[in-house]
Order: structure tokens, then sequence, then C-alpha cells
């Protein structure tokens, strides 16, 4: 039970963070299909930043890289979202053809780059970053609660530090002047651009904020389900997180709830692969229960939720 | 000097193949109600979108308050002390209305003692204050997708009055109102002047000005006509002005010539949407040459009655017969084929593709006969054809001829697109249901004209309105339909207007 609860964690949490960033993105009214291409180049950053730094080995260094780590797949994240922002706001592209293409962009070129620093550093082209795994810390006491305790013990570090950025991003959308004109810039542009705020801007800054969350569940799950950066990153987290932000309603409370239940349910699956004893060629198909418990949740909550009124509405100030 | 808050001077601004004002000069003095008055796309809302900063003039200067500005944008209109209420509001549905109006202006407080927010609490009271003062009240808790058109346009008023707007410009503010609403607005926009507020009004309603307007510039086809004080000019010579010709208030109708009935609905019962029962037992006729006129109050089944005749709803038991055949059970294009026209109530959703060319409109019904279509392959020449031929006989303006989007035209000319259509289709059965909704009084004239002369070329007519003006002026036989049943027909000319209008409060029972 407590290794559900670990893993679930482990995994639900760089989800989340993803889902925030898919959250402001949509909300300001630019569709971003493109998640999955900003978690990918985000970690790469982070981890290339990291692989230059330390030569190639990162050796006893492994705590404070990961956090050098972070910063910069946040950062590499939202440079590569700009891309996104740049083709769907000043050039008015098709939203939906910009994500997609975003995404293949980003395999290709992570991977090339990969190939080349690795090059340079250990003189030959693999495409892995070595990591290492990040480290975990259990609070002494709360931890022997039964059940419960399972929150408390092997935390990921990166598990405090996502849950300070999603409260500050929650306060950012809900409480501030930011979020409030974000908001309605998803809902009716015309009216911010009445209001005397630039829309383009706002929403520039929103695609960018979302590769940047992108990036740190990105860089999350390079240095916990595989401990490396490879082009295994890309297995199709960021359309989990598009999912979870819809089930969620668009909205960040309820799309914790559905990462969670993402989380656990692919947790549950490892262990039952487990407990039956499967050889790791049938335990694979347990990868499939979280896109499985996607399709069933699609056909019974679609219908009530209700996307952003100007969702992918390519806003131009002369229509009516 | 100093006496004109707003000029406008020399004002030209050209768009694609139209010139939208052409050297138009008007200046506002502070404190009073100047309207302006023109038909549809006479250009007015162009001028005062230029005033509000949405599009900069070619030619001409603004001065605000005795200094020349370039108003470049709407933020820069604000500072300015210039507020507007659209045509089409521009509300954030989801938000609450206190939301709405801080929007771009929010109110800071601090959570956590550092954090800084937006002030809701407070603005709440804030808004609650101004809407009290202004005697607009409203609950500013409540969501836009809550309320009511009347009640939204009060937060927009708001919204104008919480940036301090001095220069207030309301564009049509009366064009979704219900007639009571409208007492009330036109009130509320005299508490606005009594209080020192310099109020611009467009508008094509004449009855509107006269009401409240101290002063009128008239608009027509982009030139300025003229600018007279209301309370010395007449109705009439205002009309003439904005249509630019003598405008009859009265039509000509030759005397009826009944044909063979055309149209027989016996017992039509409809359900709607939520399975409701809005039409009860309607049963008429409608011979050649003759116009039948339904009257009501909105919302007792005459849009349904004209639904389930021409099959967009179907009628849960009843018979319609087209001359003689039973047409109950055919789809939609079967009908059209059998000779119905239909004209729609609501033009932009069910008349037309909007963001179609006008050619492609006014083949809409056609497209898929010779010689529009060959062998399954479009054929571009005719319907360049045909559209070029409509537009130049029912005189349809547009920017870009035949290729223009219908989206970009005004309402009047989508009205005579759909009517050119529909009249070619040479039906047996036309239906208008609300023919000249929103329209403007040229507009009118001209529509009204096409409807008598189809009669005259013996066509049955099903004519759906809530002007009763209309129905008086235009009917050979009146029906008062009232919550869904058909109280009471006649030959028009044995009914009064006031008879009719206590029909359709159900006042009268048969």
């Amino acid at each position: 039970m407590s290794s559900i609860i670990i893993q679930g964690m482990a995994f639900a949490l760089p989800l989340f963070i993803i889902a925030i960033g898919g959250i402001y993105s949509e909300r300001s009214g630019i569709t971003n299909l493109a998640l999955e291409g900003f978690l990918g180049f985000g970690a790469f950053f982070g981890a290339a930043v990291v692989m230059v730094m330390t030569g190639g080995n990162v050796g006893s260094l492994e705590i404070p890289m990961f956090f050098v780590a972070l910063i910069f797949a946040a950062i590499g994240g939202a440079l590569f979202a700009m891309l996104h922002a740049l083709l769907c706001i000043p050039f008015k592209a098709n939203q939906v053809i910009s994500g997609v293409v975003i995404n293949i962009l980003a395999v290709a070129l992570t991977a090339f780059f990969t190939s080349q620093i690795n090059t340079v550093l250990l003189g030959k082209p693999t495409n892995k970053f070595m990591l290492g795994v990040c480290h975990t810390f259990t609070v002494p006491g709360i931890s022997k609660i039964p059940v419960l305790g399972a929150f408390f013990t092997d935390v990921y570090y990166y598990i405090p530090i996502i849950i300070i950025i999603a409260l500050f991003m929650t306060y950012l959308l809900y409480r501030s002047r930011f979020g409030l004109r974000l908001r309605a810039c998803g809902d009716n542009p015309h009216a911010v651009d009445a209001a005397g705020a630039d829309v383009s801007k706002i929403r520039f800054i929103a695609v960018m904020i979302s590769g940047a969350m992108s990036g740190v569940g990105g860089i999350c799950f390079a240095y916990s389900i595989s401990s490396t950066f490879s082009p295994s990153i890309y297995a199709g987290y960021g359309f989990l997180a598009i999912a979870a932000l819809i089930f969620g309603n668009w909205k960040i409370g309820p799309t914790l709830g559905a990462c969670l239940l993402f989380g656990f349910a692919r947790s549950a699956g490892y262990k039952l692969a487990q407990i039956l004893g499967l050889s790791s060629a049938f335990s694979d198909i347990i990868m499939i229960l979280p896109y499985v418990l996607t399709l069933l949740l699609l056909v019974f909550f679609s219908s009530s939720n209700r996307a952003p009124r100007a969702l992918g509405e390519i806003y131009d100030k002369g229509k009516r | 000097m100093d006496e004109y808050v707003v000029e406008m001077r020399h004002i030209t601004k050209r768009f694609p193949g139209i010139v939208a004002n052409d050297d138009v000069s008007i200046s506002v003095k502070k404190g009073e109600i100047f309207a302006l008055l023109g038909e549809n796309g006479a250009g007015k809302s162009t001028l005062m979108s230029m005033l509000f900063g949405m599009y900069e003039p070619d030619e001409g200067e603004i001065l605000i308050r005795g200094e020349k500005v370039h108003i470049t944008s709407p933020a820069h209109a604000t500072q300015l002390n210039i507020g507007m209420v659209h045509q089409h509001f521009k509300l954030v549905e989801n938000y609450t209305i206190t939301e709405n109006i801080v929007l771009g202006q929010e109110p800071r407080a601090r959570i956590l003692g550092f954090l800084p927010a937006v002030d809701i609490k407070g603005s709440d009271k804030k808004i609650s204050e101004l809407s009290k003062r202004y005697g607009l009240e409203v609950d500013p808790r409540k969501k836009i997708e809550d309320i009511n058109v009347s009640t939204r346009q009060r937060v927009e008023i708001l919204k104008m009055l919480y940036r301090e707007a001095e220069i207030l410009i309301f564009d049509e503010p009366t064009a979704v109102l219900t007639p009571q609403e409208i007492d009330f607005l036109l009130d509320i926009i005299r508490g606005l002047r009594d209080s020192g507020k310099t109020i611009i009004l467009i508008t094509h309603k004449l009855e509107e000005i006269k009401n409240v307007a101290d002063r009128c510039a008239v608009l027509c086809r982009g030139k300025l006509v003229g600018v007279m004080d209301v309370a010395s000019t007449s109705t009439k010579a205002m009309a003439n002005m904005m249509v630019g010709r003598e405008v009859s208030f009265t039509t000509d109708k030759k005397p009826a010539n009944f044909g063979k009935e055309v149209l027989n609905v016996e017992g039509l019962t409809v359900k709607n949407q939520d399975g409701l029962t809005v039409v009860k037992n309607v049963s008429f006729s409608i011979k050649k040459g003759e116009i039948f006129a339904i009257a009501g109050v909105s919302g007792n089944g005459q849009t349904e009655v004209a639904d389930a005749i021409s099959g967009l709803l179907p009628s849960s038991s009843g018979k319609i017969l087209l001359d003689g055949k039973d047409i109950t059970a055919m789809s939609v294009r079967e009908r059209t084929l059998t000779g119905i026209s239909y004209i729609p109530e609501d033009r932009q959703a069910v008349g037309l593709v909007l963001d179609f060319s006008l050619s492609d409109n006014l083949a809409l019904k056609k497209y898929f006969k010779e010689p529009f279509c060959k062998k399954g392959v479009l054929q571009e020449e005719a319907f360049d054809e045909n559209g070029k031929k409509l537009i130049e006989e029912y005189d349809i303006r547009s920017g870009q001829g035949i290729t223009t989007t219908v989206r970009s035209m005004s309402g009047g000319n989508q009205q005579k697109a759909i009517i050119a259509r529909e009249i070619e289709l040479s039906s047996e059965l036309m239906i208008f249901v609300q023919p000249t909704r929103g329209l403007d009084i040229g507009a009118i004239e001209n529509i009204h004209k096409q409807i008598l002369a189809q009669r005259d070329e013996g066509r049955a007519i099903l004519l759906i309105s809530l002007e009763l003006d209309e129905i008086i002026g235009l009917a050979d036989t009146i029906g008062v339909i009232y919550n869904g049943e058909m109280l009471n027909m006649a030959p028009a000319e044995t009914l009064t207007a006031i008879q009719v209008g206590e029909y359709m409060m159900g006042v009268k029972a048969v």
C-alpha cells in the first residue's frame, strides 16, 4: 500500500505542475497541445546545463545539480514555449497544428543535441544524459502513522517544491490582477481589450508560463522515472496532463484530483503486476492503465465540462 | 472655444470598397444629449469608433476639450474620459458583475500582508455604491451568464462610470431591449445628462431621438446631411433627411385579388425542444394573392408555426397541405422544392452562412441543381452570374460585390440578400418571419414594397410579425395567436389596431 502512495505521488505531482502550465495557456485562450514538447525540451535543457557544468559526470554533486537542472528546465521550457506563442499570437497560426508540430520538433531537436553534447563531453554519441535519481527524505514521526504516513515517507525532494510552486500559481491565477485578466482573455478577449489591457501580451506570457511549468514537470520525470534524460521522456505524459486538466474542467483544484487519480492508477497497476508475478514484458501492458482510465473518464465527464469560451480562437480586434 | 467638449473636423475614413465617413464634422456641447441618426451602414458607428480609438481617421482631426488629440486605442480614449457602450457587449460571461467592471483597473489588497491581489470585497462595495448613486441597481456578485440583456447593458454603463467617463457614447442601445426597458434606459440617459455627463447616442429610431436628444446630426451614406435642434424639427423631416428622399409612412396597397387556396393547415400542434406544447391545434388557410398575418406577443408560438410549416420543427399532430399535397412528413428540402420560400426570424443564424461569400449565400437553395451543379461538380460561373444578377436587381449593397463575406454586410443588406434569394425560388408560398426586425426606415419601406409586390403577383404570403403597425399595414387577413392558440381570424379591414392589441394580450376570449 505505501509503495502505491509513494510512487503515485512521485508521478502525480510532476503531472500536476504540467497540467497547471496547460491551464494557464488554455485559460488565456491558447490551445496547447505542445505540453509534451515543452516538458521534453525543458527537461533536456536542464539536463544539458548540468552535463556541461559537470563535464558529463555528475558524481557527488547530485543534490545541488538537481536544483540547477530544475531552474534551467523551467527557463528552457519557457524559451521553447515562445515558439508556440509566436506562431499562435502574432502570426495567428492554427493552434492545434502549431502544438503538434512543436511536439515533433522537440523530439528531433533534443535527440540531435543530446548526442552532439555527449560526443563532445564523453566522446561517444549516446542519446542519454545520466543524471542519477532525485534524493528523498522521510519526515520523522509523522511517517509512522499507518497509511497516511506513506505520504511522508521516501518523499522526493521535488514534491514539496512542486507544492509550493502550485500554491503560488493558484494564487496568481485566481487572486492576482494578472490572473483576472488572463482568465478574461480566455472568455472574451474583446472585454480585456476594451478594458485597456494587452491581450497579446497576456497570452504570450501565459504560454511561456506553461512552458516553464512543463519544464519543471519534465525534469522531475527525468530524475525519477528514468534517472536519465533520453527520448523515453516522450511517453505521452504531456497529453495525459491535457486530459487531466480537461477532467479538471480547466480549474486547478479538480485537476489535482485527476492527476492523483492517474498517479495512483499507474502505481497500483505496477504493484498489481508485481503481485501477479508478471514478467517485465507483460508488466508493460500495465503502463496502458492510465490511458484506459483516460478513455473511460472521457466518456463520462466530457459532456459536463466547459472549455474557456474563446479557446483556440484567433483574436481579431475587428471581428464582432 | 471650450463650449464644445468633442469636435470632429472633416473626418474621412475609408474601408476596402467603401467610404464609411466622407468629410464629416460634428461638435458636441458639454452636458447635452447629442444623437447621431442614420440608416444602417450610414457610418454612425464608424465615426464613433474613431472617437473611441478603435480606428484612426484617414483624414481630419479630433479635438477633446479644445485640444487636438490622436486617439490611438480604447485605453487612450478611457484616459480622455470617453466611454462607450457597444452594440455587442464586451463582457466576460463567467465573471461576476464586479469583476467585469473593475477589469483593467482593479483595486488592490494584500493577502497575508504581502501578496498583491485583487480586492474583490472592496470592489463589490464600490460597485454597489456606484450603482446606487446613478440609479442603476445591480447585484455586483451575480455572474454575467445569469443576468438578462438589460442588466448586462447596465453593467456596460457602470463600466464607463467606474472609469470616470465624462463623454458617454451609446451605440444603438435600445436595439436589444423591450419597450419598458427602453423607457427605463432613456430615463437613465436623461439622469446621466442631468448629472453633467455629455452623451452621444447612435440610433436609427426617431422616437427615441424625439424623446431624449437635444440636438441631432443626420448621416446618410457616410456624409453629414445636417445638424438640427430636435425640439424644433418634425419626425418626418428627420426621416426624410436620414433616407435622403421622401419617406411614406403609409404603404400603398392595391385591392386584394384572391385565387385558389395554396396553404391549408389543419389542427397543427407543435412541441418545442423541451417537450412543451407551444402550438395548440391551429388551423388556417392562405389563398393566392393573400397576405395572412399572424399577430402576437413574442413567445406565443408564432415562430414555431412558421418553423413547422417550413419543416425546421416536426409537427406532433395535424396536417399541412401545400397546393393540395400533404407535406407534413417531408424534409426541409422537399418542401422548398414543392414551393415554400422562407425568410427566417434569425437571419444570421438560420438565413445565411455568415462567413460565405455573397454569391454562395445567394445560391444556397439552388446550388445542387443545374446550372449550379453539373454531374456533382459546382459551376463557379453560374454562382457568379446568379450573384451579379440578384445584386443588381435587388440593390444589395456590399463592399466587394459577389465576393463580399456576408458577415461584413449591414443587417438591411443581409436581409435584402435573403429576400432576393427566396423570391427567386418563385415559390407558391412565402413565409416572412419578422422581416424588418432591427432594420432602419429605408430598409423597412423597401421590404414592405417587396412583400406587397409578391402578393400582387399572386403568391400566398404568411407574415409573422411582432410589429402591430406592420401587420395592420400589410395584411389582408389577420390571425392572432395567444399562448399557442389562434384566438381570432378576420379580414384585416374589419379589425382595428386596438382590437388586435387586445387579442394579443389575451384579453378577449373567443
